[in-house]
């Protein structure tokens, strides 16, 4: 573990240096304040500090009070080295956000043992934001196919489309459903329905840009965002994302299974602004329109009255095949 | 060294502290030596100057510096005097100082032929 160790009186420096050294840590050594603090704003900086209170350019307190107004960094385990001995000092050492503090000249077997606390509530702070990504990943993510969920999925949604506005760009949304999926739960049995909504999953987030979202919608329903989409391309990349369900099986534990996709496509900028969800209704009803022309094809959503400039050749539902 | 000597070197430099403090690792404690013998004299010296020109920041930063060094080298009897002339100055006494840095260099004074005969001993 790192441990940086800030004193600018070079022999007490370098017996910290040899007995941190020997007790396992690899040892990063300053002179003063704000060298110290550069070193603690490192991206793979030290977690442990022991820092001198009196030090030129910035002393101990300074250095404490600095890394504990940063927010989003990594907590850094502080301990104030002084010879000062009053309770005023300490308690002055600890509000300047200072973790522990020890007296000067030290013991070396106190200062392993503090130190090993400082390890330890690093520790739990490890664990503790490990804990709270999981959380994070959990609360917007699909369980099953680790894709964005429902929610997560509306509300960047939502964002990019008020971005594309702003920016006179258009936001593709694409929402599939997968044909004829109850039967492969009914003939093959939940858990190859599960495999099967898998690989889709994939086969969906293979098929996008990294920028783009793909979201299970509902049971065997996937929500895809292209953003900032060429609307002259959307259909384009809408029939890759249907033929790469559709091109080939789906290998199951009881073997291959076929299975396609319908699809109703938007484009933002053919649309006046309106509230997502309506928007999503309207890809809804052309989703409805791809199943009842026989499934495994797209439908795409236009208003009644196009807005501005919208190509006249894509102004009425395109059938791209048959 | 006899038992006299022992009593007479645990108050002037208290070695068996400084052994444990660096766990019996002999290269290290004579690097430290080696680093008191560079540091110590310079900066006992700036003390000086700060103290005789009456520049108060100076001569409680130096004293503060020396404290640290000689205590860390477990030479508890000049430490404290180190630390007697850090508190004088920061508080401002004066009048006080030059007698503080005098009992000072007493101090160092007994403390630095022990270190040399001690590394005379080790260097073999």
């Amino acid at each position: 573990m790192k441990i940086l160790i800030a004193d600018d009186e070079a022999l007490s420096r370098r017996l910290l240096e040899r007995t941190l050294a020997r007790a396992g840590y690899q040892v990063i050594a300053v002179e003063n304040g704000k060298q110290a603090l550069e070193q603690l704003g490192k991206p793979e900086g030290p977690r442990l500090a022991l820092l001198d209170w009196v030090m030129p350019e910035l002393d101990g307190p300074g250095v404490c009070r600095a890394v504990r107004t940063r927010s989003e960094q990594t907590y850094v385990y502080m301990v104030l080295l002084t010879s000062k001995g009053s309770k005023e000092e300490t308690v002055l050492g600890l509000e300047s956000g200072a973790d522990d503090y020890l007296t000067k000249p030290f013991n070396a077997e106190e200062l392993r043992a503090r130190l090993r606390v400082g390890e330890r509530i690093l520790l739990l702070e490890d664990r503790l934001v490990e804990a709270r990504e999981n959380m994070r990943f959990r609360a917007t993510h699909d369980q099953l196919t680790s894709l964005l969920n429902r929610g997560a999925v509306m509300d960047l949604l939502t964002r990019e489309l008020h971005r594309s506005h702003r920016e006179k760009k258009s936001t593709a949304i694409l929402l599939g459903d997968v044909d004829h999926f109850k039967h492969v739960n009914d003939t093959l049995g939940h858990v190859v329905g599960d495999e099967v909504l898998v690989e889709i999953a994939n086969r969906l987030l293979a098929s996008v840009r990294s920028y783009d979202f793909v979201g299970r919608y509902g049971g065997e329903e996937f929500l895809v965002v292209l953003n900032n989409c060429d609307p002259a391309f959307a259909p384009i990349r809408a029939e890759e994302i249907r033929k790469a369900i559709s091109s080939h099986a789906i290998q199951t534990a009881k073997g291959p299974v076929t299975l396609s996709m319908s699809l109703g496509l938007l484009l933002s900028s053919e649309w006046k602004v309106k509230p997502v969800e309506e928007l999503l209704h309207e890809v809804d009803i052309a989703l409805y329109e791809a199943k009842t022309a026989g499934r495994d094809c797209l439908r795409m959503a236009k208003p009644s009255t196009p807005v501005e400039l919208a190509p006249a050749d894509l102004s009425q539902p395109v059938r791209l095949r048959h | 060294m006899n038992k006299e000597e022992q009593g007479v070197s645990e108050q002037v430099w208290n070695l068996a502290e400084l052994q444990d403090r660096v766990d019996n690792d002999q290269e290290l404690l004579r690097e430290l030596l080696n680093i008191f013998k560079e540091d110590f004299p310079r900066t006992l010296q700036s003390l000086e100057s700060a103290v005789s020109g009456e520049d108060l920041k100076n001569a409680t930063r130096l004293s503060h510096t020396l404290k640290g060094m000689l205590g860390s080298l477990g030479a508890t009897r000049a430490a404290a005097a180190a630390a007697k002339l850090e508190a004088l100055s920061s508080a401002g006494e004066i009048a006080s100082l030059e007698g503080a840095f005098h009992a000072l260099e007493i101090e160092a004074q007994s403390l630095l032929p022990e270190l040399e005969a001690y590394m005379a001993e080790v260097r073999h």
